[in-house]
Parts: structure tokens; sequence; C-alpha cells
């Protein structure tokens, strides 16, 4: 592993605290701390589903909860590059350094984020490279065979 | 890669000891007087050398405060090290390490990892004698150590002795290669993986 956003969550935990949460869920009231725990865990997954209610998660708490803005935003940014959406990643890195310019954690996030921007960037030229010299029929497949190859 | 082994290492500890501080000091020789609070788990690597073998340590390091409380707890799993720190010039910082102990030892999977225990802080006024450090890491066999990462003092030593005590700890770490020096140092090591493990696989 070379940087946190390799960081996956483990399968217990991410029940664990989902059964936390689906219980508070029940009893009609969830409080911030245990919706936290378990979008904490979701934005870790490895699947994009979760990642993405996570972030729901995390925006419901960043507009309702004031006392841990800070948390929500940086996992908020987490979240979003885990899925690709480094744009939005960007964003809530930005809003953070705004308020703690020189925070060390998040100016390393912000670097992971930008690194991976450019690299993939360079992976869509390669694709798009090779379906120039695939033709017809080819084009398809090279597209579909680049993009499943991770 | 050229270093023989990946380390676990895990930093606990109240939130404001200094253990980001600590980490930052290790790896850039940096401080920075006006740290804020880690949110959720932080990683940073860095290669080093010991007893002539390179090793990577990948440091984790915690948040102290409270709302992490139940979420950092998954990351004692397979740790190799672990370094529980406190202030020296805050006495309940000491006395809360007690708890950190009882969390490692809950949830900590390696039966014979190596715990330091570090006294951080050292430039500020003391409240805290080093004998109480040291005798709450002879109590729970421990090292131990005092440091402070504003001035360096005892910063490498630190990691130096824990990794240290990591690599001569037989069965704790699997290597990563296969090159022959390894197997020469660690004879002892090998023959006993040999015999009593049997799902022992070479990853080259
Ligand atoms: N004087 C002095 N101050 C230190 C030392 N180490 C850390 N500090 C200061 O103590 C404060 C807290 O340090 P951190 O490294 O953020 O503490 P932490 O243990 O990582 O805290 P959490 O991330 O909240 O768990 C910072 O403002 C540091 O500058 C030290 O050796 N001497
Ligand atoms: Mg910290």
């Amino acid at each position: 592993m070379d940087d946190i956003l390799d960081e996956v969550v483990s399968s217990e935990d991410l029940q664990k605290f989902e059964k936390v949460f689906h219980e508070q869920l029940h009893q009609g009231k969830v409080t911030p701390k245990a919706q936290f725990e378990y979008a904490w865990c979701l934005v870790r997954s490895k699947y994009p589903t979760d990642i993405r209610k996570g972030i729901l998660l995390l925006k419901e708490l960043f507009h309702s909860h004031t006392d841990g803005k800070r948390d929500y935003l940086f996992y908020l940014a987490i979240g979003n590059a885990r899925i690709k959406e480094y744009n939005k990643a960007s964003h809530y890195v930005k809003t953070f350094l705004e308020i703690e310019p020189a925070n060390q954690q998040v100016l390393a996030l912000e670097r992971q984020i930008n690194k991976r921007m450019e690299k993939e960037g360079l992976i869509g030229m390669a694709v798009a490279g090779g379906a120039v010299l695939a033709l017809g029929g080819l084009v398809g497949l090279g597209i579909a065979l680049a993009s499943s190859k991770k | 890669m050229d270093y023989v082994t990946t380390l676990k290492i895990l930093v606990i500890g109240e939130s404001g000891v200094g253990k980001s501080s600590i980490i930052l000091a290790f790896t850039t020789g940096d401080y920075n007087a006006s740290f804020p609070a880690t949110i959720g788990v932080d990683y940073k690597c860095k290669v080093m050398e010991v007893n002539g073998l390179k090793v990577k340590l990948g440091i984790w390091d915690t948040a102290g405060q409270e709302r992490y409380r139940t979420l950092t707890n998954s990351f004692y799993r397979d740790a190799h090290g672990a370094i529980l720190v406190y202030d020296v010039s805050e006495p309940k910082t000491l006395a809360k390490l007690n708890e950190w102990v009882e969390e490692l030892q809950v949830y900590s999977t390696k039966k014979n990892i190596v715990c330091l225990v570090v006294g951080n802080k050292i430039d500020k006024p003391r409240a805290v004698p080093r004998e109480a450090g040291q005798a709450f890491a002879m109590k729970h066999r421990m090292l131990f150590i005092e440091s402070s990462a504003k001035t360096q003092e005892g910063i490498n030593l630190a990691f130096e002795e824990l990794v240290q005590k990591i690599i001569e700890t037989p069965g704790l770490w699997e290597s990563t290669g296969s090159s022959s020096n390894i197997r020469v140092s660690n004879e002892e090591r090998r023959k006993q993986e040999e015999s009593s493990c049997y799902d022992y696989t070479c990853t080259i």
C-alpha cells in the first residue's frame, strides 16, 4: 500500500457499523456518531455503490451537524476520489484547505488525487491511441478490454 | 524493490501527545508548532536500514480524538510493532495509556507484537518523572524511550530500537524477497518456519 486511497475497510467492520446504523434507523433516531461510523466504513469499501451511499450520509451530516465538519469534508474527498469523481474530490479538498491551509494530511491527499488524475489521463490517451489502430468492429472490443484492465 | 520486508507500525495514544509530530520528525525532520488533529488514520512510508537490512515501514498514525476511538482499532490487525505515546508534561496522558494497552491486547493479532512506550515533549517542563514512564513500560514488558519531536531528540533512536527488536523476534515478520543473505542472517527463523508452519508460502 502506498497511500491512504488504497486502504480498504474490512467486511467485519462494515457489517458491525452497518448493524448499529440500521438498528438506530429502525428505532427512528440515528445519532451523528452512528451515521458517521457507518459512512466512514462505506467510503472505504471496494464497491462503488457503498461509497456512493457513504457520500450521501456524509453530505447529510455535513449540513446537519456542525461538530465534525472537517472530518466529513475529508472523507467526502476520499470517497469521491475513490469512485474517480476527481473534480468533486478536489473541490472538497480545496474547501478544507481554505479553513486549514497548512494541513499536511489534506495536502498529501491533494497530491494523491492529482497523481491519480494524471495517471488516468494518460491511460485515457492510450485507449484512444489503441482505438485508432483497431478498425471497425474491433474498436468496441479494444475499448472494452482496455477499460476492464484496471 | 530493495527492501527485505514491510513492517506495519501502529502509533497510538491520547490526542495532542505528539504522535503525528513524531512521525513527521522521523520521516522528514520537520516540526510544526501547531499541528492539527489527525483525521481518522494517516499513513506514511519510510525505508530504513537495521542490522544491514533494508526494511520498509508502513506507519499508521491514528487519531487520538474520542470520535475515532471505536473506529481505529481495526488498524491494530497484523501490526508488527506499536508505539504508545504520552506527553511528559501531562500526567494524565500516561495514566490513559492503560486503556490503549487494553485495546492493544484485545485487537492486535500478532501475539509477539513489539511495543515501545514513548514519553514525548521532553523539551517542555516535565510533570512526569522518567522513572514513571519506565515503570509503566516495564510492567507491560515494553521498550521505553523519551523524545522531543521539536528538538528531534530520541526520535530516530525510538524507531531504530523498535525495528531492531521486531527484526530480532523470530516468526514475527516474513521476508518479501528471496535474496540469499536474508536466509543466512535469519537461519534460525527460517528453520522454525519450516518446521512449524504448513502453509508457509514464499512471496517473491
Ligand atoms: N513542545 C513540544 N510540542 C510538541 C512536541 N510534539 C508535538 N508537539 C505539539 O503538540 C501538538 C499536538 O501534536 P500532534 O502531533 O498533532 O499530536 P497527535 O498525538 O498526533 O494528536 P491527534 O492527531 O489529535 O491524536 C502540536 O501542536 C505539536 O506542535 C514536542 O516534542 N515538544
Ligand atoms: Mg495526529
